[in-house]
């Protein structure tokens, strides 16, 4: 309890900090005070798996933000200043780009991403995924206009290919989530040099799905495909609800998150980069199959027949009102499109 | 005297007659027998005579129009019948022969249960036919063309249980079914082009188009045997003997010879469409006459000869001699007819002995009809002055005489000497020397029924050649001079082949063995020509199918470039993907590095 709060308040802190500071220790410190604040986060458990997992983020982290210093450095000598949004030599933002896709898990600065995932519990996976993936996304939208395009470019089709191929052949449910995570932060990177708002935009409607996703299988404690499947007799609508989140995520029409893919390809398109488009939105029927295997598994296997084992009967487990809130929105958003768009 | 009132109405008295039979059971519930369907025939063909001899006597041709199918309103098609030369002159012959054939069908299929509805069908057979002959316009003509089909179809499987009948039933229907595509090819073409199906609608006289010209001798291919469509002809030797002498010498397969000479106007222009049938009918009949060489059975012998003359008359077309070909059509019928029911009497006599090996010195024992056997041979060879004489010397004198390719002129004298050898060895075998039937056969000639229409073809055979030209003018003048050689080319010939047959004849008592040969094994197997294209053809079609359908459809584009593929593609990706994350962090810090350095250096 106390060393929770301790945690929680240093995220909000090194969180606050990143996103409002205008020179680059600033940043660095926010990021440095993130990274630390969540290790006792994700060691909670105490299983093996949970420290081997806290000891590959601390690596991966320090590591980027040491190349995100380095780089904030190199500019230093080169220019002069410290500003952020001044980051105009191509040496210091490659290298910033780097250090940021190592934080958020594009590829192929990814091969960490997965496994911590799988060794936290489900709310600290919660926080790392969409949390801990702002104030770096923050950053690079405040460089975005000096940033190289092929590079980012090549980055996205390459998170968007591998987070689906990955995820085709995962059955822990939190592996499928964080490659569904790699595919989309792939989504939210490609359009950053063209318009800023789009990213930011998926990034909120990510963060909300993702979170009701979580949230959903906190509640009735599914891990395991296996385990998904016998899930719907805890809480039967909580498993319905869930499989229009998990479409939702994967981008049909009807549902939110078709709402940011849509807008991404049509400015894609607007500037000219068609091909670029058509690969993203080919790769992305990759993760809609593990999606849809995933919603298949939660909601169409078994009921409402009868079924032959022991039941986990739990009638009285309430769900968290959050749940409920971020689940609606992040299933029925769509309609207000033109009201988000306006907004900055 | 109103001679054209009573040119029509003679006319469609025969028609009537002819019909009666088949009516009245349908509409009054009477009863038909054999004789009473002979008895109409009989009185159709006295009938007949009178328009013909109205046409003999003043050249009156005549045209019926009765109400009319309206299709669209600028495309009528009435019923329209033609009297010319040509239907005036078949009408007799045909009633006539037809008449002799009911009589001795009579005795022939006694045995029959279903006697009546055999007649009945013969009956039907020969209302198409003549509804084909007497046709002006193509719609009536394709109705007539469309029935004799059909009846031939049901009279060569009259004996439906047995399984060759069936399939030379079925071998007719398709290869005339072939034909048939060309001649509605031509019937689409004239009425889109000169909106009307008559016949007596001419060209403008420069060249008709090569396409209908094409469709109409596809359908004399199909329907008149010649070489590619010819396997039905032999093959329908599976039905009654009556049969045989009605459609397959006489009547049904100088229909598609009788469509050229219909419309005669639009060939003689497309000297294409001449040459075509110049050659087509040289090598008819040169391949008939050889694989009649070797054959044993008698009907066959009398099929391919059948064959062989349908291709001479194919030539004559070729020579652009319309009204010649017809004068053949009509010799031909009497003594082809009358051989036919020669052989059906030494077949029913000999209890069903069709084979001529095994059949000799029945001179004796049957005279009539070996006497009417040896004229109805001697007249098929052109004897002069029987009735072949005057048709088929002139055929190959104007053949001599004209312009013309000369590799058809050969093909045909060949045919013609192959013609005699293989008469003169029927004959030879079945009537001369020991006797090979079994002792027990029924031979007698008691029956006035056998004899009777026997002896009355063989007066026609005699006589008609020598009627027909002299009351009929000829349109184009005859060939009148030619050198000697010329003129006595096709009776050399003939004696040639006669001589050269009773050489081997000869010779069959003196030599150990006869042994196999190229020239024998051709001749025997029909010119491979069977086999070939029934098998070979369909089991390429039938393999080609298959593979386009199992192989290309269901493994290729299923299987490999669909949905499987795809799937497949995707398994290795993921799979390939997943053993790279191994676990270990080294390895993943050292990727790192070496992507950062790698995109330094590249973007620097």
């Amino acid at each position: 309890p106390q060393a929770k709060l301790i945690s929680l308040s240093s995220l909000i802190l090194g969180t606050t900090l990143t996103i409002s500071s205008n020179h680059w220790i600033m940043a660095w410190a926010g990021l440095e005070i993130n990274t630390i604040a969540i290790l006792p986060l994700i060691a909670k458990s105490h299983h093996p798996r949970a420290i081997e997992a806290t000891t590959k983020y601390f690596l991966v982290q320090a590591s980027a933000s040491t190349l995100l210093l380095l780089s904030s450095t190199i500019n230093a000598w080169l220019t002069g200043q410290w500003d952020i949004t001044h980051l105009t030599h191509p040496l210091p933002s490659t290298l910033l780009t780097m250090a940021i896709a190592m934080k958020l898990g594009l590829v192929p600065f990814h091969f960490w991403f997965p496994e911590v995932l799988q060794g936290s519990s489900l709310t600290t996976g919660l926080l790392l995924s969409t949390a801990l993936k702002f104030p770096p996304t923050t950053l690079l939208l405040l460089t975005s206009p000096s940033l190289n395009p092929t590079l980012l470019t090549t980055l996205a089709i390459l998170s968007t290919a591998l987070g689906g191929w990955m995820g085709l052949n995962q059955t822990q449910i939190r592996k499928i989530l964080a490659f569904s995570s790699i595919s989309h932060m792939g989504w939210m990177v490609v359009i950053i040099i063209y318009t800023p708002k789009l990213t930011l935009l998926t990034f909120y409607l990510y963060t909300m799905m993702t979170a009701a996703i979580f949230l959903t299988i906190n509640t009735t404690n599914i891990l395991k495909l296996s385990t998904m499947m016998t899930a719907w007799t805890k809480i039967p609508p909580l498993t319905a609800t869930l499989m229009l989140t998990l479409l939702s995520l994967a981008g049909l029409p009807p549902l939110s998150g078709f709402l940011p893919k849509w807008l991404i390809l049509q400015e894609l398109t607007k500037q000219e980069m068609t091909t670029t488009a058509t690969i993203i939105a080919l790769l992305s029927l990759l993760s809609l199959f593990f999606y849809l295997r995933l919603a298949y598994c939660a909601t169409i296997t078994l009921p409402p027949n009868s079924s032959n084992h022991m039941k986990l009967w739990q009638t009285n487990k309430k769900v968290n009102i959050t749940t409920s809130t971020l689940t609606t929105l992040s299933a029925l958003l769509l309609p207000l499109s033109p009201m988000i768009l306006q907004s900055p | 005297m109103d001679l054209p009132l009573i040119l029509n109405i003679s006319i469609l008295l025969t028609l009537t007659t002819i019909i009666t039979p088949i009516l009245m059971p349908l509409l009054f519930n009477t009863k038909n027998s054999p004789s009473i369907i002979t008895l109409a025939v009989k009185t159709s063909f006295l009938t007949s005579l009178i328009p013909m001899t109205v046409f003999l006597h003043s050249n009156l041709e005549s045209i019926i129009s009765h109400w009319e199918w309206k299709l669209t309103t600028n495309f009528k098609i009435p019923i329209s019948l033609k009297m010319d030369l040509y239907s005036l002159t078949f009408f007799p012959i045909a009633l006539f022969v037809t008449w002799s054939i009911l009589q001795f069908a009579t005795w022939y299929m006694t045995s029959e249960p279903h006697i009546t509805k055999f007649f009945s069908y013969l009956l039907t057979f020969l209302t198409a036919m003549l509804t084909l002959t007497i046709a002006n316009n193509m719609f009536l003509l394709f109705i007539g063309w469309e029935g004799v089909g059909i009846m031939s179809f049901l009279l060569i499987g009259w004996w439906h249980g047995r399984a060759e009948a069936n399939t030379a039933a079925l071998q007719a229907v398709l290869y005339n079914r072939i034909g048939d595509i060309g001649l509605i090819l031509c019937m689409a073409w004239l009425a889109s082009t000169m909106n009307s199906w008559e016949i007596q609608q001419p060209l403008s006289p420069d060249q008709a188009p090569l396409l209908p010209l094409l469709g109409l001798i596809l359908a004399a291919t199909g329907k008149s045997a010649q070489f590619s469509l010819h396997p039905w002809l032999p093959a329908a030797m599976e039905g009654p003997t009556p049969v045989s002498a009605l459609l397959h010498s006489s009547t049904m397969v100088v229909a598609g010879i009788f469509l050229l000479i219909r419309t005669h106007p639009l060939l003689s222009t497309n000297q294409t469409a001449l040459t075509l049938c110049l050659c087509l009918g040289a090598i008819s009949t040169l391949f008939a006459a050889t694989c009649a060489l070797t054959q044993n059975d008698i009907k066959k012998i009398i099929a391919f000869s059948t064959s062989s003359q349908l291709g001479l008359m194919m030539v004559t077309i070729g020579l652009n001699l319309p009204q010649l070909a017809f004068l053949h059509i009509s010799t031909h019928a009497f003594f082809k007819a009358m051989l036919f029911l020669c052989s059906g009497s030494l077949i029913h006599n000999l209890n069903g002995e069709q084979d001529i090996r095994k059949m000799g010195g029945l001179q004796k024992t049957l005279p009539t009809t070996t006497s009417c056997m040896t004229i109805g041979n001697l007249a098929l060879m052109g004897t002069p002055f029987l009735a072949g004489f005057y048709s088929k010397d002139t055929i190959i004198e104007s053949l001599n005489t004209s312009y013309l390719n000369s590799w058809a002129l050969l093909l045909t004298l060949l045919a013609t000497s192959f013609t005699a050898t293989y008469s003169l060895r029927m004959t030879m075998l079945v009537q001369t020397n020991f006797t090979r039937t079994p002792p027990t056969a029924p031979i007698n000639e008691n029956n006035p029924m056998i004899t009777n229409p026997i002896t009355r073809l063989a007066l026609g055979s005699i006589t008609a050649g020598l009627l027909l030209t002299s009351f009929i003018l000829p349109t184009k003048t005859p060939p009148m001079t030619m050198p000697t050689l010329t003129k006595t080319t096709a009776i050399i010939i003939t004696a040639l082949g006669i001589i050269l047959a009773l050489e081997i004849s000869k010779m069959t008592h003196t030599l150990i063995k006869p042994k196999q040969n190229t020239f024998s094994n051709f001749s025997l197997t029909l010119g491979y020509f069977n086999p070939l294209t029934h098998r070979l053809t369909s089991m390429n079609l039938l393999n080609n199918g298959q593979k386009i359908a199992s192989n290309l459809i269901d493994l290729s584009w299923y299987k490999k470039m669909g949905p499987e593929g795809l799937a497949t593609l995707q398994l290795n990706a993921a799979k390939t993907t997943t053993n790279l994350h191994t676990g270990t962090i080294k390895t993943y810090l050292g990727s790192f590095a070496l992507s950062i350095l790698i995109m330094i250096f590249s973007t620097y």
